[in-house]
This record gives C-alpha cells, structure tokens and sequence, in this order.
C-alpha cells in the first residue's frame, strides 16, 4: 500500500486516470468521463473535511465518482439515446471477430447498458478496478455479501444475454 | 441458469477454490457448456470495457531535440502539432501537457518524425516556413485569430503588435494581442518572435529576449539587433 496521500490534490492527481477510465466504463463516453471527473473531484473537494484519516480514501473517491455518474447517466436517459463508444461492428475487420461472435458483443454490451445501476458499478469495480468486495461495499454502500451478490447477480445476465445456444 | 453459477463465478473471479461437486459437474455436458459459456461472458467484458475497448482517450506524443537555442520540445496530437516549447525540464514539460490537455503523454520520436524534421532544418537554415497541421484545440477563439495572423508572417519580416490587431479587425487591441502571443503554445512554429513592438523596438518575449533576437537573427531579420 502507498502511504495515504495528504492533500486532495495529491490524491486526485494520483487516482485521475483509474477514475475517468470508470467513469468512460460506466458513462461509455470519454468527454462525458471528463466531465463528470471533474464534477465528482469538486464534491470531493467540498467533502475532503469529512473524510475520516482512517478511512479508505480511493474507495472513497470511487463512491463519489459513482454518485456523480450514475446522476449524469439519469441526466442523460432523459435525453436521446445515444451510440455508444464501442460498436462491434467497428472492430477491424481483419481481425474482427466472425458474425456470430459480434452478435454476442453486441449482446453483453446491451445486457450491460440494461443492468441495475449498482450491478453494473459493482461488476465494473470488480472486473476493471481491482476493488475487493469489501471495497467495493465501502464505495456502493451495503456489505460485503450484497457486493458479491451485485457482482454474481450481473455476470448470470450477461451469460444469459450470451445466449444459451453455446455448445 | 443452473444450481451451480454460483460456485462456477467464483471459480472464474478465483473468489474460491473449485469443490470437489463442482469438479464433477464441470465433467458433465453441462458443465462444459456452461464453463465455455460464462468463459465467453468475461471475454467479452473484457473485450468491450477493457483496456482496448474503453473510449480512447486522448493520446499526445512528445519528443526532444538539441537545437542553437538548447533542448525543445514539441508535443503533437493526432490532430496535428499542439506544443513546442524550450527552457523548460522534460518532467516539466510532461506535466504541464498532461494536466493542461488531459491527454495522456508518451515520447514517441515517430510520431513527431516530421515535425522534427522541419525544425532542424529550420535551425540549420535550409527551412523558412513550416508544413505541419496544428491542434489549437486549447485556445480561445481571440487567440487563434492572433495566433493565425502572427503565423502568415513570413521569414526575415517582422510586424508590430498593433499592426497584427489591425490584421484582425481589432485595431485597439494591440494590448491583448500581445497577450494572446505571450501564450502561443506553439512557438518558433507560430512565429510569434515576429511580432515586434512599434518604433522598432524588440518587444517581448515568452521565452526570453536572448532567444527572440537568436530566432530572428537566424532568419536574417534586421529586427535582431533591436
């Protein structure tokens, strides 16, 4: 473990790059990751008095940068649907994965668009930002059993979503 | 679903080890298929949401070369060129770009081959002008137009602040132009050392006077011994 950062600034500059690279996971969209980085380090700046020296300060960050990207998501459900960033069909077609393979691309990533908000953030922290369940309990709140659960719960839909023609 | 999606997740997360009912279901059709398929699942997380799939972000390669005037470098997005700079540290440099662009940074002599190129043979004499796109994406709009003025100015010609806010219908702003030139992020390239106070005088210069006088001695300007 590196030894807790002092300041905000120190501990912004050191957890940025994991933070917006959630945020692009959880939003599918890089500016919007940008932006919502940035409105989360300014709640976290009005709320660094209150983060206790004992507590788990990145898992701290993650539970703001959650909040305020499952606000920008609500935001933005009211408004037009939107492409996401990754389309399957993109995908070089050299080494593009064969038609049945992009199907089920196109599949998961539906499922995950589709998840519950907390399933989706429990599964992203998991997969992606090497949150243990008891980190990932600090960031969305609940215990350790319920993150797990989130965590399970999400992957049988995606496995569902996969389809059950897999042999 | 089965009664053993539990077991099988936490066999692929490695939250536990296999158990010895779970071995012998993994044995079965059933097993297999399921294993094959929740296998697929996590590839294609990883596919989707990992490293290679997550929105790009930006990218912006640098690289350092000696010149007359010490070590510069230049910064270039895949838009085109976005920082040149000089009397500044590599760490510096490196800082500076990441926190202003928000891109991440990487020395990459390729990626800047051709602008590099230009400017050597800029500082050996063999070059004028300069063919490179450029990424103003980090200006104000003001500032492009200044930027932009100041760029037509050709080689060994100099031109004043206030006949530069002329150019760009501003014919007052000659304050706010010299401003907007003090913050070139691309100078030598943006050849702002061309732009000069009225009355002959050498005006100022972001990156030192010394530096200004070299530039434009170098492009065989009177202006130099101003």
């Amino acid at each position: 473990m590196s030894p807790r950062p002092v300041t905000l600034a120190e501990l912004t500059e050191r957890h940025r790059g994991e933070i917006v690279g959630y945020l692009a996971r959880l939003l599918g969209d890089r500016q919007e990751a940008e932006d919502a980085c940035q409105e989360a380090f300014m709640r976290a700046h009005r709320a660094f008095d209150r983060l206790g020296p004992d507590a788990n300060s990145r898992a701290w960050l993650y539970r703001i940068a959650t909040n305020t990207g499952l606000n920008a998501a609500r935001r933005r459900s009211h408004r037009a649907a939107r492409a996401v960033d990754v389309d399957p069909d993109a995908l070089p077609a050299a080494a593009g994965p064969a038609l049945e393979r992009r199907e089920e691309l196109r599949a998961v990533r539906r499922a995950v668009e589709a998840l519950p908000p907390r399933q989706r953030a429990a599964l992203l922290l998991r997969q992606f930002h090497d949150l243990g369940y008891a980190e990932i309990a600090a960031t969305l709140g609940g215990n350790e059993v319920a993150a797990r659960a989130n965590v399970y719960q999400a992957l049988k839909k995606l496995r569902v979503a996969l389809g059950r023609g897999v042999r | 679903m089965t009664r053993h999606d539990d077991e099988l997740i936490a066999l692929l997360l490695r939250d536990r080890r296999r158990s010895p009912a779970l071995t012998r279901w993994l044995g079965t059709l059933e097993g297999r298929r399921e294993l094959r398929a929740y296998r697929r699942t996590l590839d294609a997380l990883q596919q989707l949401y990992g490293d290679a799939g997550a929105a790009p972000r930006r990218i912006i390669y640098y690289c350092a070369i000696p010149t007359p005037i010490g070590r510069v470098f230049v910064a270039a997005s895949e838009a085109g060129l976005a920082r040149v700079s000089f009397r500044q540290s590599e760490a510096s440099f490196v800082a500076e770009l990441r926190q202003r662009v928000g891109a991440d940074v990487v020395r990459s002599p390729a990626r800047t081959a051709d602008v590099v190129h230009q400017l050597r043979a800029y500082f050996a004499g063999e070059r004028r002008r300069f063919d490179v796109r450029l990424d103003l994406r980090h200006t104000t709009p003001f500032q492009r137009r200044v930027l932009m003025a100041a760029a037509r100015v050709p080689a060994g010609k100099v031109v004043s602040y206030g006949e530069i806010a002329r150019r760009i219908g501003q014919p007052r702003g000659s304050r706010a132009v010299g401003q907007a030139l003090g913050q070139n992020p691309i100078p030598i390239v943006i050849p702002c050392h061309r732009v000069v106070a009225a009355g002959e005088r050498i005006g100022g210069y972001g990156g030192g006077l010394g530096i200004k006088r070299k530039l434009l001695r170098l492009e065989g300007s009177a202006a130099a011994s101003w």
